[in-house]
């Protein structure tokens, strides 16, 4: 079943007189517990696709059928709140809010879903378990190093029950033991929980990892193997 | 949460915080400082001069005030006063003969007011007792003087001095009499004090030949009551061709004159130092927000609506700003209780007591003054929260996060 579906995806960005195709006739499908890496050098498109498939950016043309509800039609309220409901997010730089601790930012998106105080400290707390940072649930992202910042945003983007993450190369400032860490918690969440990853990576070991990897170039789809 | 996340963003940048905060708690205590003194001060001139002595509320027979001699007198009849007493906010009245008239004693002679007075009932208005400071109250039998302590200096009286009285009486009248002074009074008004000269009021209406005849029917209102509406109410009640009805604003308009020039002069001051704390939150909020740019783009991306993100800013500036107000409150009480009254030296309390008032200045100590500042702190901050609300709704989460 597709989760996500792209049709005809166009973005064209104006730098003064010159157009640029961030992405220029994309169509493409993910289905249910897809692991997937985007890949291709930079300024092929992937945070462009990325942000276009969250709902963060509007396609020049096209559309983005997400569980047969065209996104790119919704008015900027409606989409914060599906984003909300529907998609994790993870980003580069964690992006944890900073005067919160661990716990206080996977509970965050929840209080924002309305869920009651002991629904999200059980959930919190089950999260932080599966990320491996139960003794760490009182610490500011501050006091935490950058793969355990990592894991929190990975489950700060599973507490809200997303239909799929979508992470904007989540490991490029891991080292390879916080990387490999992460790695192996989003492949277990993915091959248990059957959720739905979708990555924007440069990096060779999460590639190894991807069950599917789609090439950019140049704002057009250049491969999508299924490994 | 939200207000725990707004409580723990304005401790971000400590320093920040609690420059802001000072600023706002000087502010705000300096502001109570100077409207309590200031209302204080009014507070005490119109106590001294409307409440010690004209009363709230007079009537007069019609025309008098323009021209004020005892052939402008009238006579209230039993019924008449209980109507006027039955008013909704008039706790009582007491009538008073007044008219001008000439004293002297041994070659000295001065322009002094006689007024005649119930004794028992003027102590309800004028706090009589705490007014004498040598000899005896008048009492109702009494057939003595009591005078100012102006005109005691002046004739360099002492108890039991002559005072000569020479005026016009009702209907062209001679008055005339001499009379021993029984007691000196400080009517806390140094004019007043040069030229009032009290006897009992049927001793005066027999000096001045007016027999049941009074000037004044002077009205104390209940407390909290407005005097311009117990004023109208009086009118509606009486015949306006016959009386003339009038609060202390239109018998002393000079005195609210003065209170309401000298009181812009204060809220100007006000008015600088709440644009100083304008500033100075606004700078914070903008500081705040300018910062946070990136990081409102993060939680907009991951589903918080833009309302909720405003209302975190509104909470994290209000708190700010509360923090500020609550201390300069807070510290501002004791301080005005500590000071209050502020008595002066005796050579400036003689200037103060030349120049017409009284030389002591008690502070208000009411809860209204700080609960406005409190409320334009708030509203100030509110109006600063205008800002990071705009730059919210425009705020692009992509254009955000690309900074």
């Amino acid at each position: 079943m597709n989760v996500i579906e792209t049709k005809n995806l166009k973005k064209i960005y104006s730098q003064g007189e010159i157009k640029v195709n961030a992405l220029n006739d994309v169509s493409i499908n993910f289905k249910q517990g897809e692991f997937t890496a985007i890949v291709g050098p930079s300024g092929s498109g992937k945070t462009t696709f990325l942000n276009t498939l969250g709902g963060l950016d509007k396609p020049t043309f096209g559309n983005v059928m997400i569980d047969n509800l065209d996104i790119t039609k919704l008015k900027a309220n409606k989409i914060i709140d599906f984003r909300l409901r529907n998609i994790g997010f993870v980003f580069q730089s964690y992006n944890l809010i900073p005067v919160l601790t661990a716990k206080e930012n996977i509970e965050f998106i929840m209080l924002m879903q309305g869920y009651s105080k002991e629904k999200r400290n059980k959930r919190a707390l089950e999260l932080l378990d599966a990320v491996g940072l139960s003794k760490e649930s009182k610490r500011r992202p501050g006091q935490l190093s950058g793969g355990q910042q990592q894991r929190v945003a990975v489950a700060r983007a599973l507490a809200s029950k997303p239909k799929f993450i979508l992470a904007d190369e989540p490991t490029a400032n891991l080292d390879s033991s916080s990387t490999k860490n992460l790695l192996d918690i989003m492949y277990d969440l993915n091959r248990k929980e059957k959720m739905t990853f979708i990555f924007s990576t440069h990096d060779q070991r999460v590639i190894d990892r991807a069950k599917r990897v789609i090439t950019l170039e140049d704002g057009k789809i250049l491969s999508d193997k299924i490994t | 949460m939200l207000i725990k996340l707004a409580w723990r963003n304005i401790w971000r940048n400590k320093k920040r915080s609690l420059i802001t905060i000072s600023a706002i708690f000087i502010a705000v205590f300096l502001c109570v400082l100077l409207r309590a003194l200031q209302l204080g001060l009014y507070d005490n001139m119109i106590n001294n001069v409307v409440g010690s002595y004209s009363g709230y509320i007079q009537i007069h027979s019609k025309g008098f005030w323009d021209e004020q001699i005892v052939d402008n007198s009238f006579s209230p009849d039993k019924d008449f006063l209980n109507e006027i007493e039955s008013i909704d906010g008039v706790s009582n009245t007491l009538q008073r003969i007044q008219s001008g008239s000439l004293a002297s004693s041994s070659d000295l002679s001065k322009f002094v007011f006689v007024t005649g007075i119930e004794p028992l009932k003027e102590s309800s208005l004028t706090n009589w007792e705490k007014r004498l400071i040598k000899g005896q109250l008048l009492k109702e039998e009494s057939k003595s003087l009591n005078v100012g302590k102006g005109v005691a200096k002046y004739f360099d009286l002492k108890i039991g001095d002559t005072l000569v009285l020479l005026g016009q009486g009702y209907h062209g009248m001679q008055a005339a009499g001499a009379y021993p002074v029984s007691g000196i009074l400080d009517l806390k008004n140094p004019t007043l004090n040069k030229i009032s000269v009290f006897m009992t009021l049927p001793q005066a209406q027999d000096f001045l030949s007016a027999q049941n005849m009074i000037t004044h029917l002077i009205l104390n209102k209940k407390e909290n009551k407005d005097e311009d509406a117990i004023a109208l109410d009086i009118k509606n009640l009486i015949n306006d061709e016959v009386y003339e009805v009038m609060t202390w604003r239109e018998m002393i308009p000079e005195l609210e004159q003065t209170i309401k020039a000298d009181s812009a002069g204060g809220l100007i001051m006000v008015f600088i130092l709440y644009m100083i704390v304008t500033f100075g939150i606004f700078g914070t909020v903008l500081m705040m927000t300018q910062e946070r740019k990136y990081e409102f783009g993060v939680l907009i991306s991951i589903g918080m609506k833009k309302i909720r993100l405003i209302k975190t800013m509104i909470y994290e500036t209000v708190l700010l700003a509360s923090v500020g107000a609550i201390l300069g409150i807070a510290l501002s009480r004791p301080v005005i209780i500590f000071l209050s009254p502020i008595k002066f030296p005796k050579e400036q309390a003689q200037m103060f007591e030349n120049l017409g008032f009284e030389a002591v200045i008690p502070l208000m100590n009411t809860y209204d003054i700080p609960l406005t500042h409190g409320f334009i702190i708030f509203f100030i901050s509110l109006i600063v929260c205008l800002y990071p609300l705009s730059v919210i709704i425009k705020l692009d989460p992509i254009k955000a996060m690309k900074i």
